[in-house]
């Protein structure tokens, strides 16, 4: 369980670089439990890497993050089965069935085989995958091993979940179902950092970072966001690619 | 560390593999066709060993023990005047083989038959051998005495044998236990390379990192999966060795099965840390070559160490199949306990600490690290 008033996510002036690169640039951010955080923009712009750090995959060069109130990396012990971790890539085995996967995922989690044998029956069921337990995953299309990939990160039942560009290289209509699923996760409590650069998909957020060369460039519910364009512009902005130009060059006016 | 959780690893190291039926195809013939390829140079049937016999005594019997020796195809036997040197009748004339029979040979020979126990006489042979190929020598000395056998009534023949370059050990005695720390090495340190790497190209690496897996848990999967595998593969190759070639195994089963596992630990821990230079499959593939080469040239087991130029041996004690062919002969030719054999058993040890040691700090890198 999260510490005791501590959002599930938070990063405090985070600063990460590789080199002379900084891919994360004091960025400051707090998700609640029970919300769909989008974290939208452009490829490179440092979604994943502040991703890595939440769930400890690689220390902040400066500042803090935590997860569910614990220092990340140094206190991962403690949240390690609280939460799932969806990587970019399609990370499942190549070379297991499909309900191979999530039998092992399942079970370095510790739970038993019982346990595992009805999830994955829930799990394959909500992700169109039923009767399909002993397909290979390498001979699944790009879609399904994505679902996969998701119910693989799903199988422990973890309250807080980190997807990192869940829907790339989706088709629309799978994408449309993939963020049905995202929704359906959050009506049962859970709490979903999800990142993407389809800036569309933003929409389908209860709040959204947009990001920018690794700081937000602005922050808040769909709705806020446009009306700051709306203000900003002069003018109605009701698409969020738009949104994303508008309010990321503001700050670029702001600054000069 | 949970034993759980280890079970899982290996479970899934070992599904992954059984999907992959060429692997698994591969694992099992390699140490099948290592040992009937290695077997069948090795000890295929000998002909032509040429062998100087000289006869110091020339009567009837020494005539039909040339005759018999003659007929043995296994043998080229020539006839020199009695007076050489043995030794260097083998240094330069390009005998393997010198049969000296002494002057009233025949005599001493029927003299011990009339009498029995109640003299000290006996007919004498000397033999002088190149023992440098042991299968020859073995020839040699089975065909001598089974020319002997033939003679029918009197002896026995006191053979002298003089080895010239070694200890009597068949070669595919001592190739077997070669062949299993081989097969053993290379599978386990390949196919742990190459499943890590292929972890971090897909991304499950991460996954498994953020879960409550911890690093000594990932390597003692693998290390449980491959040491089942080890010991299946050290299976068929004494089988093997046993029905087809007939190898004689002195020692324990149980030691040489634990030093072969030890070895497949220590193994699992050079894939591990290799897996730290590989970014892709291809450039694990490299390894390969670079793992094997020095295993067979370099290890003893073509080949004594000894026999290695001294430029190269040190490297040779680099070489961790060294120390297991050195502990596994002991074990199963020598009949000895692994202890027994300091510098082997103590080299395979000293592998499984270090690599195990070396990989586990290599996974905290690994970890921490980020594309």
């Amino acid at each position: 369980m999260s510490r005791e008033g501590a959002p599930v996510f938070s990063a405090k002036a985070v600063v990460k670089t590789f080199g002379t690169l900084r891919a994360v640039d004091g960025l400051s951010l707090a998700v609640e439990a029970g919300e769909i955080y989008g974290l939208v923009g452009p490829s490179g712009s440092g979604k994943t890497t502040l991703m890595r750090m939440l769930c400890g995959l690689t220390p902040p060069t400066a500042g803090e993050v935590r997860l569910l109130g614990y220092l990340m990396p140094r206190e991962r012990r403690a949240v390690e089965e609280q939460f799932g971790y969806m990587p970019q890539e399609r990370a499942v085995y190549r070379d297991l069935s499909i309900g191979e996967n999530l039998l092992f995922f399942g079970q370095i989690y510790g739970m038993d085989r019982k346990r595992i044998a009805a999830r994955t029956a829930q799990l394959l069921e909500m992700m169109n995958l039923a009767d399909r337990s002993r397909q290979r995953a390498d001979r699944l299309s790009g879609g399904e091993r994505q679902r996969l990939s998701l119910a693989c990160t799903l199988i422990h039942e973890a309250d807080a979940l980190l997807l990192d560009e869940p829907t790339i290289g989706l088709d629309p209509a799978l994408r449309a179902e993939f963020w049905d699923y995202f929704h359906q996760l959050s009506a049962q409590g859970r709490t979903l950092l999800v990142s993407t650069h389809y800036l569309h998909e933003a929409d389908r957020c209860g709040r959204v970072g947009l990001m920018q060369r690794g700081h937000l460039a602005a922050e808040g519910t769909p709705a806020e966001l446009k009306s700051r364009a709306a203000a900003l512009s002069g003018r109605a902005v009701p698409d969020m690619e738009d949104v994303f130009l508008v309010l990321t060059g503001a700050r670029q006016g702001g600054a000069q | 560390m949970k034993l759980h959780r280890i079970g899982a690893m290996a479970e899934r190291v070992l599904r992954q593999l059984w999907h992959d039926r060429r692997v698994l195809a591969f694992m099992l013939l390699l140490p099948a066709f290592a040992m009937i390829l290695f077997g069948y140079s090795f000890s295929g049937d000998i002909r032509g060993v040429r062998v100087a016999f000289v006869d110091e005594d020339k009567t009837d019997l020494t005539a039909s023990i040339l005759e018999n020796l003659q007929k043995d195809e296994a043998l080229t036997v020539r006839v020199l005047a009695p007076g050489g040197d043995p030794e260097r009748l083998l240094l330069d004339g390009g005998y393997q083989a010198v049969i000296r029979i002494p002057a009233k040979f025949t005599s001493l020979y029927y003299a011990h038959f009339a009498m029995g126990v109640a003299t000290s006489a006996q007919g004498r042979i000397d033999l002088t051998l190149d023992e440098s190929d042991p299968q020859i020598a073995a020839t040699v000395r089975k065909s001598l005495a089974d020319a002997l056998l033939k003679l029918g009534e009197g002896g026995p023949v006191d053979v002298q044998v003089r080895d010239l370059y070694g200890v009597e050990v068949r070669f595919i005695d001592s190739f077997a236990p070669a062949i299993m720390g081989m097969v053993v090495a290379m599978i386990s340190t390949v196919l742990t390379l190459l499943s890590i790497v292929r972890e971090k190209v897909d991304g499950t690496f991460a996954r498994v990192w953020v879960s409550p897996v911890r690093r000594g848990e990932f390597i003692l999967g693998y290390v449980l999966a491959f040491g089942l595998i080890a010991l299946v593969q050290s299976a068929v190759v004494l089988t093997i060795g046993s029905l087809v070639f007939h190898i004689v195994i002195n020692g324990s089963i149980f030691w040489a099965f634990l030093c072969v596992i030890l070895f497949a630990v220590g193994s699992v821990g050079l894939g591990t840390l290799l897996s730290a230079l590989a970014q892709t499959e291809s450039q694990a593939v490299v390894f390969f070559p670079l793992v094997m080469l020095p295993s067979v040239l370099l290890s003893g087991m073509m080949w004594p160490v000894q026999a290695i130029p001294a430029v190269l041996r040190p490297l040779s004690y680099l070489v961790p199949l060294t120390y297991s062919n050195r502990v596994l002969r002991a074990v199963m030719v020598k009949g000895l306990a692994p202890w027994q054999e300091p510098l082997g058993f103590g080299g395979v040890l000293a592998f499984v600490v270090l690599t195990v040691v070396a990989a586990s700090l290599v996974l905290r890198q690994r970890g921490r690290s980020t594309e």
